[in-house]
């Protein structure tokens, strides 16, 4: 019995049920000829050749005025040279870059998750060049035109540091992954600096979106508004069509989706470093918490309490938060009494952890540094009786240990008499 | 006060008194053999021999030799090394020095558990450690932690790994590893001989994915395996790695005397034939011993036999050893409780282990004076392993194995020259069968796109590709299939079954922590994982909740009952294709593909000790469709001569026999094989029994029964005849059949298919 057979029997064990489908086209030779090729030149889609076969490239230019959400393209180069002029170490720092040094860079894959088979099948770039800015986007127009493809790609990224929306994680790593199967046909891929601004998003809009996805950054953060968007996840589906029918019209939607994706990368970068920078008017006292914890975070301390004490009058959530931390910069700097002057203004009304920490603190600071015992003793008491408040899951978070503050009540107790 | 007794005074008691003398059916004693050792080889590096030295090695037994020597000249091995033989010196040895001659060689180890795999690193380790030698070894598994997985991929000489972790985790990320696939010198498969059946026959896969990965970065490495002692371990070796393999099996470690005693528990019910209970029997012989302060282990089928004996035998020399002197072990044990068993056994703080099956797979604990196992482990090279746990390099051991009343156990017991005489048993795969093939096609074309012409492993896959084509999987360019699809094929392909198309099993025990503990394919579940039915998972039993059938999920809870169930199918079988027959002058003997339509109609709950039926229920469940391989046996009707329902009852007799003697021959579970009795079989309308295989599209086992009948026949034959019974019972023909008559007709069927298959057929009729 012939294995075809076998197989069609066994069918219903193999779990590829797919039996609906149309007959795939067979065999298609490879050959030079383009399908489809007016429909591609239509949008500027064009042919790159290399040996005996090619892949399909397009290019677009825009000008620097043109608005992309809430910025220009132009403002990007504005934020660029707010870097150079800045001293803030950050890892979003373009300070000793030129704009036209950095290339915004996104992939369109096969599949999720890495893996030797997951192949990408559109690498899209931009950058600044004079006064425009100029996207390409390279196309695989089959499996196994990647020489090509990747010939494409690796003869236009003259930059020095790539920007992507969690390229660190997955883009690049399959980006390596593809380029190791035809390492011996194509150049090697250059060392880039690399800016991931998906972790800089969940940093700053984490509290606001419930998923940081870019789509719902541009959306809620960027203000721009796609139109007949085609949603990433078909585009695998779309690809596998493609393959077989030859009919750029579906790849045509994915090219686009791409290319939104690129640009979204310029104005998310502009607004970000304009957020970091405080250079944003329209910022919230929340944005201006998490740039200031960022700061405080990467050791950038005086930029952190500036940019604590810009929110931190009053008394709604911002302001108490940003006391909290400011405190905490202020004992990192040995300032004990600005720093008791911060913990006891919200010792009495913050989140009851906060609270908490703020008792434990001022109870450290009354017994060590300023040496008032009794004040410690009030505060180290206060502490006790707000843990009791604490629930348990909250206990474990905090890592705090009762033993500790009973301890230290203890030793207080003994040095008072 | 009553002095202590040593091992030779109880041996002398189990001779001489009766209690223990009536039941010892069989006393065979294996001479103590000396060592043969050869010198150092003399390229070892001064640092790594100085490492030997420091443990005290100064000579290689002539296996450890004859390995390495094989190895340094670029050949492919299997060692066949019993327990406790030195057998990781057998690869260790070559693979250092080939490190220490090339730092950018490379080796992947592979063991079939994390457990193992965590064992030998440490033992590496000692050695590297004491070399000095800057080699790294790591074990790459789903514990390793995210920040050093990298590491190990770059710097990793040795990489410890399991087949599944090949197979999900580095071989389609293969690209992340570059330096170890184009250095690759030796690949290490450690207990060679798990690899059999629906697991064997995907791990041949997996390695036919990584030597296409090895030649894609240039390399060919060299296997190294170790098996244990079965009767086909070259074959075995060469149809897992397609290689040309050199079988290495002059083993030269010294073993001491060691005594091999039979016991049979004694007849409690005559009519019915039922025995005392194995476990209550081993119970009394380890307390004895126990007692007496001789080191002894003893072995159990399952988790709640183990804690069964392990609580008695704790209670009573509680006063005497103290509660921490007997050490349950279950598997799943870390390592540092085991290196806590191996300390106290070693410095005499513990005199007992009480273990389910989990000790056989390699895991050293030392060894110990006494073995007793608690029933057949089920087959003969098992049963050696676990044998291998008593008896030191020097001095005397006992093992006593105690037989169950289960037809595959009283005929072992009651065929001790089969036992020690006869090759253990064959460990067959088939790297062919289809289902499981074509799930690794898939995988291999996700890791690297397939060329028109282009083989796997030994197989022609042109129609294959072509059929994953049509399937929309891959998509064809050129001279090139690529794969098109936006899945993860290994994420779906489970190595330890063979369909995709799985029941999930669900343990519910712990309502805060619902976790799945294993899959099985549709066709087995039906019989195994249906509503009330008890389904045993390394040793502990669960009893199904509910089987959402729609869902393809079972619901299990753990439970601690005396029982197992069975349930019933009925089938209806169609011969589809012939492949192979022999015709002799009473019937004909078939190989080939078959459907089965089956359906669950009862399930029987069996006690474990008396094997008596003692409750049953129904099973509602759609009827399932499987295609597979199968062997039959066809008779001529008038050569029987019989009635209708005497040839009917005759035929299920046989059937039922036949069922647990099969596993004995073809070293399967009972369940992977099933045997079917037709009176009218739809393709020749004659009497007939068919031996299929439980997994889709066959694993090789039918087709070893149709090159062994004619023993299999005659085996159960003898099995049946010289069972003590009078008209059937549990431990030969069951009690499916109702007639007086049943037990003469099974023999009278039995010997006539005996004639049908050998040309000098003796005419046994009773």
């Amino acid at each position: 019995m012939s294995i075809k057979n076998k197989l069609n029997r066994l069918k219903s064990h193999l779990g590829t049920d797919n039996c609906n489908k149309p007959a795939p086209i067979k065999k298609q030779e490879p050959s030079i000829e383009v399908p489809y090729k007016e429909d591609w030149e239509k949008d500027g889609v064009y042919p790159f050749y290399f040996e005996d076969s090619y892949c399909l490239v397009r290019e677009k230019e825009y000008s620097l005025d043109q608005m992309h959400g809430i910025y220009s393209f132009g403002q990007f180069a504005a934020a660029v040279e707010a870097w150079n002029s800045s001293s803030i170490r950050h890892p979003l720092s373009a300070a000793g870059h030129d704009p036209e040094n950095i290339f915004f860079f996104d992939t369109e894959t096969t599949g999720l998750g890495g893996g030797a088979g997951n192949s990408i099948f559109l690498l899209g770039q931009a950058s600044l060049k004079g006064n425009k800015v100029k996207l390409k986007q390279h196309i695989l127009p089959h499996p196994g035109a990647e020489i090509p493809l990747y010939k494409s790609f690796l003869g236009s990224i003259d930059y020095s540091t790539m920007v992507t929306y969690n390229g660190k994680a997955f883009d690049w790593p399959q980006v390596k992954t593809r380029h190791t199967l035809i390492r011996e046909h194509v150049p090697k891929l250059p060392p880039f600096g690399h800016f991931d601004l998906y972790h800089a998003a969940r940093r700053m809009w984490k509290h606001k979106l419930e998923r940081i996805k870019l789509a719902a950054v541009e959306k809620d953060v960027l203000g721009i508004e796609r139109k007949d968007d085609i949603p990433g996840f078909l585009a695998p589906m779309i690809y596998f069509d493609f393959v077989e029918r030859k009919n750029p019209e579906g790849m045509l939607g994915i090219i686009k989706h791409n290319e939104i994706d690129i640009l979204s990368l310029i104005s998310l970068y502009t607004h970000l470093s304009f957020q970091i920078l405080r250079l944003d008017d329209r910022q919230t006292p929340r944005e201006v918490f998490e740039v200031g914890r960022w700061l405080s975070s990467l050791g950038e301390s005086s930029e952190a309490k500036t940019a604590f004490n810009k929110i931190s009058d009053g008394e709604t959530q911002e302001a108490l938060e940003a006391r909290f931390a400011l405190a905490f910069e202020h004992k990192k700097h040995k300032n004990w009494a600005e720093a008791a002057r911060l913990w006891k203004s919200i010792a009495d009304r913050g989140s009851l952890k906060s609270k908490l920490i703020s008792c434990i603190e001022l109870a450290k600071i009354y017994e060590h540094r300023l040496k008032d015992i009794d004040q410690a003793m009030v505060y180290a008491e206060k502490a006790l009786e707000l843990y009791g408040e604490t629930s348990g899951k909250e206990k474990e978070k905090t890592s705090i240990k009762e033993e500790e503050l009973e301890k230290r009540l203890e030793r207080l107790n003994r040095k008072s008499i | 006060m009553k002095v202590r007794k040593n091992l030779p005074e109880i041996m002398k008691e189990l001779i001489s008194e009766q209690q223990y003398k009536e039941n010892i059916v069989h006393w065979h004693t294996i001479e103590e053999k000396e060592a043969k050792t050869a010198e150092l080889p003399d390229d070892i590096h001064p640092s790594l021999k100085d490492a030997l030295l420091k443990r005290g090695i100064t000579r290689l037994y002539n296996h450890q030799k004859t390995s390495y020597q094989t190895a340094m000249k670029g050949q492919s091995l299997v060692a066949v090394t019993p327990t406790a033989s030195g057998k990781t010196l057998c690869y260790n040895l070559p693979v250092l020095q080939t490190i220490v001659n090339d730092p950018n060689a490379r080796a992947l180890y592979m063991f079939p558990t994390k457990a193992l795999a965590q064992d030998q690193k440490s033992e590496i380790n000692e050695i590297i450690q004491e070399s000095g030698l800057n080699i790294n070894s790591y074990t790459y598994d789903g514990d390793t932690p995210a920040n050093i997985r990298q590491k190990v991929r770059r710097a990793g000489h040795v990489v410890i790994t399991n087949p599944d972790m090949l197979h999900s985790a580095i071989l389609p990320h293969h690209t992340k590893w570059v330096s170890l696939f184009e250095n690759l010198k030796y690949v290490v498969i450690d207990e060679l001989h798990i690899y059999r059946g629906v697991f064997g026959s995907h791990v041949a896969n997996v390695i036919r994915r990584l030597r296409r990965i090895c030649r894609f970065y240039g390399s060919d490495p060299i296997f190294i395996c170790t098996s244990a002692t079965i009767a086909n371990p070259l074959e075995l070796a060469e149809k897992l790695t397609e290689k040309t393999v050199k079988l290495v099996d002059n083993n030269g470690a010294p073993s001491g005397k060691k005594h091999f005693v039979f016991y049979n528990p004694p007849i409690v019910n005559k009519p019915l034939n039922i025995r005392r209970s194995a476990t209550l029997e081993a119970r009394k012989l380890a307390g004895e011993l126990l007692k007496n302060k001789i080191q002894t282990i003893v072995f159990a089928r399952s988790r709640v036999r183990v804690e069964i004996l392990l609580s008695y035998l704790q209670e009573l020399v509680k006063h005497k050893l103290g509660p921490k002197a007997i050490r349950g072990y279950r598997g799943g044990y870390l390592p540092t409780e085991r290196r806590e068993i191996e300390k106290g056994l070693r410095s005499g703080d513990i005199y007992g282990v009480v273990s389910t099956n989990a000790l056989e797979l390699g895991v050293d604990i030392g060894q110990l004076q006494v073995c007793v196992m608690t029933g057949y482990p089920g087959t003969i090279a098992s049963s050696w392993q676990q044998a291998g746990r008593a008896g030191r390099r020097h001095g005397e051991s006992l093992v006593i194995m105690v037989a169950s009343s289960s037809p595959l156990d009283q005929y072992v017991i009651q065929n001790p020259d089969y036992f020690f005489n006869k090759s253990p048993e064959t460990a067959r795969i088939n790297p062919d069968n289809l289902i499981i093939l074509v799930d690794h096609i898939k995988c291999a074309a996700y890791e690297l796109p397939f060329n028109v012409g282009e083989r796997f492993g030994t197989f022609e896959t042109e129609e294959v590709l072509e059929y994953l084509a049509e399937e929309r999987v891959l998509h064809q360019n050129g001279d090139k299939f690529y794969w098109m699809n936006d899945s993860f094929p290994a994420h779906n392909i489970s190595l330890r079954s063979a369909s995709q198309e799985n029941v999930v099993i669900i343990d519910q025990s712990d309502v805060a922590n619902v976790k799945v503990i294993g899959e099985m394919d549709r066709f087995s579940a039906m019989t195994l994982l249906h509503e009330e039915a008890i389904y045993l998972h390394q040793g502990t039993q669960f009893q199904v909740e509910i089987l959402d059938w729609e869902e393809k999920k079972a619901f299990v809870r753990e439970v601690d009952v005396d029982y197992f169930t069975d349930a019933n199918l009925a089938v209806e079988l169609k011969v589809l294709e012939q492949d192979k027959s022999r015709i002799s002058s009473i019937g004909e003997i078939g190989f080939g593909d078959v459907s089965v339509v089956a359906m669950a109609t009862i399930f029987k709950k069996i006690k474990f000790e008396t094997h008596e039926n003692i409750g049953s229920g129904p099973i509602t469940l759609p009827e399932e469709e499987l295609h597979t391989s199968s062997t039959w046996l066809s008779l001529k009707e008038e050569s029987l001569k019989f009635k209708q329902d005497r040839l009917e009852q005759g035929l299920i007799g046989t059937a039922h026999a036949l069922k647990h003697i099969v596993p004995l021959f073809v070293m399967c579970d009972p369940q992977d094989v099933h045997v079917v009795p037709q009176v009218k079989a739809a393709h020749n309308e004659k009497p007939t029994i068919f031996f299929y295989d439980r997994y889709p599209g066959g694993v090789g086992l039918s087709e070893k029964i149709f090159g062994g009948v004619e023993h299999i026949m005659h085996e159960t034959m003898e099995m049946v005849s010289r069972c003590s019974c009078e008209h059937g019972c549990p431990s030969c023909i069951g009690t499916d059949t109702s007639s007086e008559t049943a037990k003469k007709d099974v023999l009278r069927i039995l010997a006539s298919f005996k004639n049908a298959t050998s040309s000098e057929g003796d005419n046994i009729v009773h």
